[in-house]
């Protein structure tokens, strides 16, 4: 690792090592990096000796224990059970917001995008004002705002009271509405539920040898393959199948109110916390959604929109065909983090008492659990949930891409 | 060789702060850094009134606020030589365990998995409580029976939450929780119907049925069954004796001077033949770390354990005779060593 310069009198002569640019290159790396280390060392010493002067301990054997506290509306959680099972039952709930939250958001927000960009002058000026409304208000002041105004000081009776809708001439009703919670019509697994969800497979394979089939037909005879029609016409019809042979699989199960008055039986149950969660992130950020959608909209060349008219498509089809694809691949990238966003914010759950994983977690370190232990677990469950969701995205994502030479 | 002149500053100038800084000193030295520093940090309630509450004013009143002066007059001779720091359920042992918190004084039940698992020593106990329930009185509830799979608003990172799901399980009473982090989000989800009762120590219970009442609100009826034990008193960390006996030492005169007779209306010029008054007006230099006079600013500046009582808890509703709060000698549970 020699340099040589050439000095004012022209002779050669080497470089020393003090001065030589590859040396000092590598010697301020080294140093870069023993300082970061010995940084994180410190800071996770300092960690350790003020935990042990406290008699805190260390590990993880806290997860093995009786939780000890009742999961809210949650009947089959047995206290008794450990904390890590209590974590799961949080990831569960905060799986089941950031889920149903994403698919509001993403319908909400493609439709006001568009929306603002219509030329009925009454749905754009709409679409503005919800827009600039929801993007100005912090996700926590939605979270509240709806479970407040909805639930709390809302126009529905307490549970005993509830309004039950049913259909004419039936004695079950189909829609329980109170201030805690919703109930509606569930499906409880017969005995031959396993056969039919094996009858569902085949139909799966069915309708891919079908489309497969279709899209020969169009290569050799250049008919419409309509495929999309064909493979759901022979699932359904694979699916139907089976589910008339096999018989017992699914029932019905209407909500009802209990003998007390005060539990649901039957049917399936939405808390007022999950609705008041996944209605304000859903609405919260489709207002971003819109601005991202809207803007990908106008990314897209006006040639574009004019030849599609040229051409007599349809408003409809002008997006469908046209528009939305171009669009799709400019907007998939911000749209994956504003969903990566909503699952984050499903942590300001707590404000209404749903029982998601950080509020399950606070309330463990408030009962004696170490805290620092609890906090890496939850953002390494956080961690994994981005992780996943940005990487199933991301391939979507590269399948847009535009493949050059 | 600018660039490497600057990286070799930007290290030094780290490695300095980082030797400033240093580690936490091992323990065992609380009273002189409070009495150097000259204010005391204490954690307190913000929302209970009664305890541990702040007008709108921001002025702090209330039994434990009482008590943090009561720590400052005997550590500092300065009772409002306080800095409060308000704090919810699940922080406040976490503020305390980090040292942002010199003591916690904020209706904290003594239990053995907060001595042990959290790294904090409880001091004397200076209000026996226990938990209850709180309905409507329109409910027509009036017995824990009746509140089979009713909704029952708790506060989360407390032992009120605990005790409920033991108790009620262990009398096979189902139940739906719904945790709450404080009382701002509880009280309307209650006032509201959206649970049918709210569980917490019958000391804040107390308070926010006044509190309700007062305000218009629907009358409320405490139930009659007490179901645990809540012994509340301060709090400090373990490792360090000396800062405990001096916290101790300090709230305990107030039922010393209580047991002597002595209040502030008379404690400048009390005289007596007792070597045992003399001794705690003064006489006495058992070397806890506090001044000779420390009795004399508390009762003075504070007043004694009755005349907090009598300030905070009677406007509340909960009378001191035959409660567990009265002195030893009235058939209570207050009863404190004797200074000597």
């Amino acid at each position: 690792m020699t340099q040589t310069t050439i000095d004012s009198s022209g002779r050669q002569s080497r470089v020393v090592w003090y001065r030589n640019i590859r040396v000092l290159r590598v010697v301020g790396q080294a140093i870069a990096v023993v300082g970061v280390v010995a940084l994180l060392w410190w800071l996770f010493n300092n960690l350790v000796t003020n935990l042990d002067r406290l008699n805190i301990n260390t590990d993880f054997g806290f997860l093995g224990r009786p939780t000890q506290f009742q999961v809210p509306y949650d009947e089959g959680f047995n206290p008794r059970s450990s904390v890590w099972s209590m974590m799961l039952v949080g990831v569960k709930n905060t799986l089941l917001a950031g889920f149903f939250g994403i698919i509001l958001a993403s319908i909400l927000g493609l439709l006001v995008g568009i929306g603002r960009l219509s030329s009925n002058w009454l749905v754009a000026r709409l679409a503005t004002l919800y827009v600039e409304t929801l993007r100005n208000i912090p996700p926590l002041v939605v979270i509240v705002f709806v479970g407040f105004a909805v639930f709390t000081f809302g126009p529905f009776p307490i549970l005993s009271e509830a309004d039950q809708f049913s259909l004419f001439g039936s004695d079950h009703s189909f829609l329980i509405l109170s201030n805690t919670i919703w109930a509606v019509p569930s499906l409880i697994a017969g005995e031959n539920a396993g056969l039919f969800w094996l009858a569902a497979l085949a139909g799966l394979g069915a309708a891919a040898a079908v489309a497969w089939w279709r899209t020969r037909v169009r290569e050799r005879t250049g008919k419409p393959h309509h495929r999309v029609l064909f493979g759901l016409g022979a699932f359904l019809a694979v699916a139907a199948t089976g589910y008339l042979i096999a018989g017992d699989v699914y029932a019905l199960s209407w909500p009802e109110l209990s003998e007390t008055g005060r539990r649901i039986t039957g049917g399936f149950e939405l808390n007022f916390g999950f609705i008041s969660v996944t209605v304000a992130l859903g609405l919260y950020t489709a207002s971003h959604i819109a601005e991202i959608v809207r803007g990908s909209i106008l990314a897209v060349p006006k040639g574009q929109s004019e030849a599609a008219n040229a051409l007599a498509l349809s408003s409809f089809q002008r997006y469908r065909y046209v528009v939305l694809p171009q669009a799709f691949r400019v907007a998939v990238p911000p749209i994956i983090s504003q969903y990566l966003n909503l699952v984050k914010n499903t942590s300001l759950g707590i404000a209404v008492s749903y029982a998601e994983i950080t509020m399950l977690t606070q309330t463990s370190i408030g009962n004696g659990r170490p805290a620092p232990q609890s906090i890496i677990l939850l953002m390494g469950v956080y961690l994994a949930l981005s992780l996943t969701i940005s990487s199933l995205l991301n391939v979507y994502n590269r399948r847009l891409q535009l493949v050059e030479r | 060789m600018m660039r490497v002149k600057r990286f070799a500053v930007l290290v030094l100038g780290l490695a300095l702060v980082a030797a400033a800084c240093g580690d936490d000193d091992g323990g065992g030295n609380l009273l002189a850094e409070v009495q150097d520093r000259g204010t005391l940090r204490c954690g307190v309630n913000d929302v209970v009134p009664g305890f541990g509450f702040v007008d709108a004013a921001g002025a702090y009143s209330g039994f434990d606020v009482d008590f943090c002066r009561v720590v400052a007059a005997g550590v500092l001779g300065n009772a409002n030589a306080v800095e409060f720091v308000p704090l919810n359920a699940t922080e406040r042992l976490t503020a305390l365990q980090s040292g942002e918190i010199d003591v916690l004084i904020r209706n904290t039940t003594w239990t053995a998995t907060r001595d042990g698992q959290d790294g904090s020593t409880f001091l004397f106990t200076t209000f026996y409580d226990g938990q209850g329930f709180m309905v409507p009185a329109a409910s027509g509830i009036t017995s824990l029976e009746d509140l089979a799979d009713a909704d029952i608003c708790v506060l989360t990172a407390t032992t009120t939450e605990l005790n409920l799901t033991a108790v009620l399980n262990a009398r096979g009473i189902p139940f739906n929780p719904q945790g709450y982090a404080d009382n701002t989000q509880l009280r309307p989800a209650y006032e509201q119907g959206q649970c049918q009762a709210w569980t917490s120590d019958a000391s804040q219970l107390a308070a926010v049925k006044s509190a309700i009442e007062s305000e218009g609100g629907e009358a409320q009826t405490i139930l009659p069954d007490i179901i645990s034990k809540e012994p509340l008193g301060p709090v400090v960390r373990d490792g360090d004796t000396a800062w405990a006996q001096a916290v101790e030492w300090s709230v305990m005169a107030t039922v010393q001077a209580w047991e002597f007779g002595i209040d502030s209306t008379n404690v400048a010029g009390f005289a007596s033949d007792d070597a045992n008054v003399a001794n705690f007006l003064g006489a006495l230099e058992p070397s806890l770390g506090l001044p000779a006079d420390f009795a004399v600013q508390i009762i003075s500046q504070v007043g004694n354990y009755e005349e907090i009582y009598i300030r905070n808890v009677i406007p509340i509703g909960l009378p001191l005779e035959g409660s567990p709060n009265d002195l030893w000698t009235n058939g209570g549970l207050m009863y404190v060593p004797p200074y000597r």
